[in-house]
């Protein structure tokens, strides 16, 4: 049997009394699109934040690759492979698109060389070049992050996450508050990402959600309510009351 | 020495002093944690605003201006000076993205300038204005002056009505809503920019009200605030910064600390002790005995 | 391939060079005029110009004030005073400055970095107040006297020797000590390693989730900017003949601050010339008056509101441009940013 390269079981935490994710399982298949999708407030962010080691969770189990990660720091997780961006975009505004991304790609170094010159780093400098490519940054390279347009500063994020070339990508609404021609332009790309990574992704955009995932999670209020292929999932009248309902 | 004797002619008369010397501290440390809770400034010119408000009192004195008007007089005229140094010092950087920071080497830098502008003016000899009360007042056998028993209950009456002024009136409501979430209050109709020019003045008219003060106790010299601060900051981080009943707390207590260390132990070890106290602090609960003001 | 902040350094590092001549050729004039105050003075200015780089590397690069960073040049000052008095030795001294500004800053970083942002100045500040005043209180260490009578000592150099005592000699040995101790930081700083430390100050939250341990890079800041400012310190003693427990107290702490803040944060180089700057500031106008702190705190001021790079943020910018002017083959005139050779090479493939 193949492990799953990403395997939750049970994870619960709950803040003063309120069960923020309760009693939440699901895996994710490698090289696949698996999204969680749910109203505000369903706890789709906590889970991220379990799953990364932003918090720690007070039950369950978080598994990557076969490994038990539950409650590693985020450094920690980082190294088992797990990558993740935020919804509020999280760069260094006043380091430049380049240095954003060496600055993940320096991970890929052996440790003797983070005490050489960064120039030295060949193999960061050239994941580096590569990612400004395959992002579409290179002629803005030398800008400082901060002075990016917001779609720009969300393509960089998820170039940041990949850059250190990790397993599991989480990306916690990467189209959040792109235009419709960039939303579309980012789908193409988070499906592309499929080819090198495993991604976890939170979606609003019900579309974008159907179109692309390979694989559904509903969460409502800290629960999972329902899970599998797109069309199961629609088609569940729970999910449509929950969810669908509201729009 | 008979036990009683110690009591009488030692212990008491130290926990007094200590204790005006707590009302004192927490005079100074009150316009520092307001100014720290309401604005987020750390105000290191705080303790030469003190200086400043000595100083006033001592030159208007020299001019004929009673004690107890004064008592009103400099707070009043410190307003505007501090309505001025939030206006041209803290508010162009207050946004900047480290405000914590910015405003602490500001307020530094004014720190520097104003010490040296009152050596100019006033010179850098220590002076001493005449106490206001003079005479001793006998309780239970101990021999008490009767300006630090003055100095106790006015100070306890200042704390209690800038409480009142903090926590149960519409305009304390107005400046925590303010310190709270600045964008909401204004969408509440709280003019911010005046209430946080306010906030910082009134802190200020504190410093100078404490300076009027404590003059007759503890003499009138350009650096006196460079002394004080370093205390008025411990007593502000242990009671928990922007907390007035921490303040009053922890000013109360580490004077006591620091008259008993000073009696038991010896006066040179009273200052790490203190520190010591303020380090132990920060380390394990860095939010103070009492959590911090507006942000309960 | 190209990286904006090793061009910046070059830009600091021109100017350290800068430095270092004109320097020499002072310490050349002192030397033929048989100078000894200015030299001397200069010497001084060189050794907390070590302070202020130890104060640098924490708030330019990662992001933590510290207000009490004397705490580590006084150690490093008394432990070399102290090894001195007993074995007249440069490199026992500061070998001796180094081990127990190490062991002070793994201490202190402990427990300073459980903090940070305004209660890390406020921890550190602390720190340094609780130590002046246990040194001062202390009679072995000469309490509030300090410690005099420190020999004067022949620094051996392999086959060179250089005296203490010899004005222009000592000087260009701080200098080069000093120069050297900017030029490890630059070279530190342009490492992985020293990356990960600017990355704190531009979003420390951000940090551990590119895999690197946040309190990890605190401590090494922590310790190294430590280690700076005692190893520095240690030199004092050796030009003085004496050390004090005002060396541990604030003001030293909030010179150095001003320093990096007239001089430039985050530059390295500016720590240095701010420290000059400083002390001639301080000998010029205390030539005609003894109010220097309004001049000072002035500068400051003004600086932290409108010149936050200081003067470095001045004229570095300038060096810069003409750097990438000589580097670059076609020159930078409207987006230096498109020009560079990948940036081109990408053009022509999209």
């Amino acid at each position: 049997m193949i492990t799953p390269v990403l395997d939750i079981r049970d994870l619960g935490i709950s803040f003063g009394g309120l069960k923020a994710v309760d009693q939440v399982s699901f895996q994710a298949q490698r090289h696949k699109i698996t999204t969680v999708i749910g109203p505000n407030g369903a706890g789709k962010s906590t889970l991220f934040n379990l799953i990364s080691g932003a918090l720690k969770p007070h039950r369950g189990q978080v598994m990557i690759d076969g490994v038990d990660m539950t409650g590693a720091a985020p450094e920690h997780t980082k190294a088992a492979g797990l990558s993740r961006s935020f919804q509020i975009t999280s760069l260094f505004p006043e380091l430049t698109v380049a240095e954003n991304i060496r600055l993940a790609a320096q991970v890929l170094e052996t440790a003797r060389r983070a005490f050489l010159p960064i120039s030295r780093s060949a193999r960061a400098m050239s994941k580096t070049s590569q990612m400004l490519e395959r992002f579409q940054l290179t002629h803005r390279r030398d800008e400082l992050a901060g002075n990016l347009s917001h779609g720009d500063q969300r393509r960089l994020e998820i170039a940041v996450c990949l850059a250190s070339e990790p397993k599991i990508l989480l990306l916690d609404e990467p189209t959040q508050g792109m235009s419709h021609g960039d939303t579309a332009d980012t789908a193409k790309l988070v499906r592309s990402l499929t080819e090198d990574v495993t991604v976890l992704l939170i979606e609003h955009d019900i579309g974008l959600v159907m179109d692309l995932s390979d694989y559904v999670v509903v969460m409502h209020q800290g629960r999972k309510l329902a899970e599998g292929h797109p069309d199961v999932v629609r088609a569940d009248p729970a999910v449509q009351a929950a969810y669908f309902g509201h729009h | 020495m008979t036990p009683i004797d110690y009591l009488q002619f030692v212990l008491a008369p130290q926990v007094v002093n200590g204790l005006a010397l707590g009302v004192a501290v927490v005079l100074v440390a009150l316009g520092l944690t307001i100014i720290f809770g309401m604005l987020d400034v750390i105000n290191m010119s705080h303790g030469e605003f003190y200086a400043i408000g000595a100083y006033a009192a001592l030159a208007l004195a020299a001019a004929g201006i009673g004690f107890w008007f004064l008592l009103v007089l400099v707070p009043v005229l410190m307003v505007p000076l501090g309505m001025a140094a939030e206006r041209l010092l803290i508010r162009p950087v207050f946004d900047s993205k480290d405000r914590h920071v910015t405003t602490l080497l500001v307020t530094f830098g004014l720190g520097l300038i104003v010490e040296d502008v009152l050596k100019i003016i006033f010179g850098a000899n220590t002076q001493r204005p005449p106490t206001p009360i003079p005479g001793a007042t006998e309780i239970l056998g101990i021999i008490l002056p009767n300006y630090r028993l003055f100095l106790i209950l006015i100070g306890a009456a200042i704390v209690l009505a800038v409480a009142y002024v903090v926590y149960r009136t519409r305009l304390g409501a107005m400046v925590r809503a303010a310190a709270f979430d600045r964008n909401m209050a204004a969408s509440l109709g709280v003019p911010v920019s005046l209430v946080y020019a306010g906030t910082f003045a009134f802190g200020v008219g504190l410093a100078g009200l404490a300076g009027v003060l404590l003059a007759p106790i503890y003499s009138v010299f350009p650096t006196m605030g460079r002394d004080f601060i370093l205390l008025a900051f411990t007593v502000v981080i242990v009671g928990g910064m922007g907390s007035i009943w921490g303040a009053v707390v922890a000013g109360l207590l580490l004077t006591q600390v620091q008259a008993l260390a000073s009696l038991v132990i010896s006066p040179v070890w009273t200052d790490p002790i203190v520190f010591g106290t303020m380090v132990a602090f920060l380390m394990f609960r860095p939010q103070g005995l009492f959590g911090r003001l507006g942000h309960a | 391939m190209h990286d904006r902040l090793t061009q910046s350094m070059r830009a600091s590092h021109l100017l350290a060079l800068l430095f270092v001549l004109v320097s020499i050729g002072l310490a050349a004039m002192g030397a033929a005029t048989g100078d000894t105050f200015y030299l001397r003075l200069g010497t001084e200015a060189l050794i907390f110009a070590g302070l202020a780089l130890s104060v640098d590397l924490l708030l330019g690069y990662s992001g933590a004030l510290s207000l009490g960073q004397a705490l580590y040049f006084g150690i490093g000052a008394y432990v070399s005073a102290l090894t001195l008095m007993k074995v007249p030795s440069f490199w026992l001294a500061m070998g001796a400055a180094l081990a127990a500004t190490l062991v002070a800053a793994i201490i202190g970083g402990l427990i300073a970095n459980r903090v940070r942002g305004v209660y890390f100045a406020l921890i550190t500040f602390g720190l340094a107040q609780v130590m002046a005043k246990v040194v001062y209180n202390t009679r072995e260490l000469g309490a509030s006297d300090g410690m005099i009578g420190i020999p004067v000592i022949e620094i051996g150099l392999g086959p060179f020797s250089v005296s203490a005592a010899n004005p222009a000699g000592f000087f260009l040995l701080v200098l080069a000590f000093i120069m050297g101790l900017y030029a490890l930081t630059a070279y530190l700083l342009d490492t992985p390693f020293g990356r990960v430390l600017t990355a704190l100050k531009a979003n420390e939250r951000r940090v551990p989730f590119l895999g690197y341990s946040v309190w990890q890079a605190r401590m090494a800041a922590y310790v190294l900017a430590g280690l700076i400012a005692g190893l520095s310190g240690a030199l004092y003693p050796m030009l003085r003949g004496f050390v004090s427990p005002e060396l541990m107290f604030f003001a030293t702490s909030g010179n150095a601050v001003i320093s990096v803040v007239l001089g430039g944060v985050g530059t390295l180089i500016g720590a240095i010339y701010g420290s000059v700057l400083l002390v001639i500031l301080k000998s010029i106008i205390g030539s005609w008056t003894e109010h220097h702190l309004i001049v000072i705190g002035l500068l400051f001021m003004l600086c932290v509101m409108f010149l936050p790079k200081g003067l470095a943020g001045l004229v570095r910018p300038r060096i810069e441009v003409l750097l990438n002017r000589r580097t670059q083959t076609p020159p930078a005139s409207a987006e230096p940013a498109g020009l560079s050779p990948i940036a081109v090479k990408s053009g022509s493939v999209s």
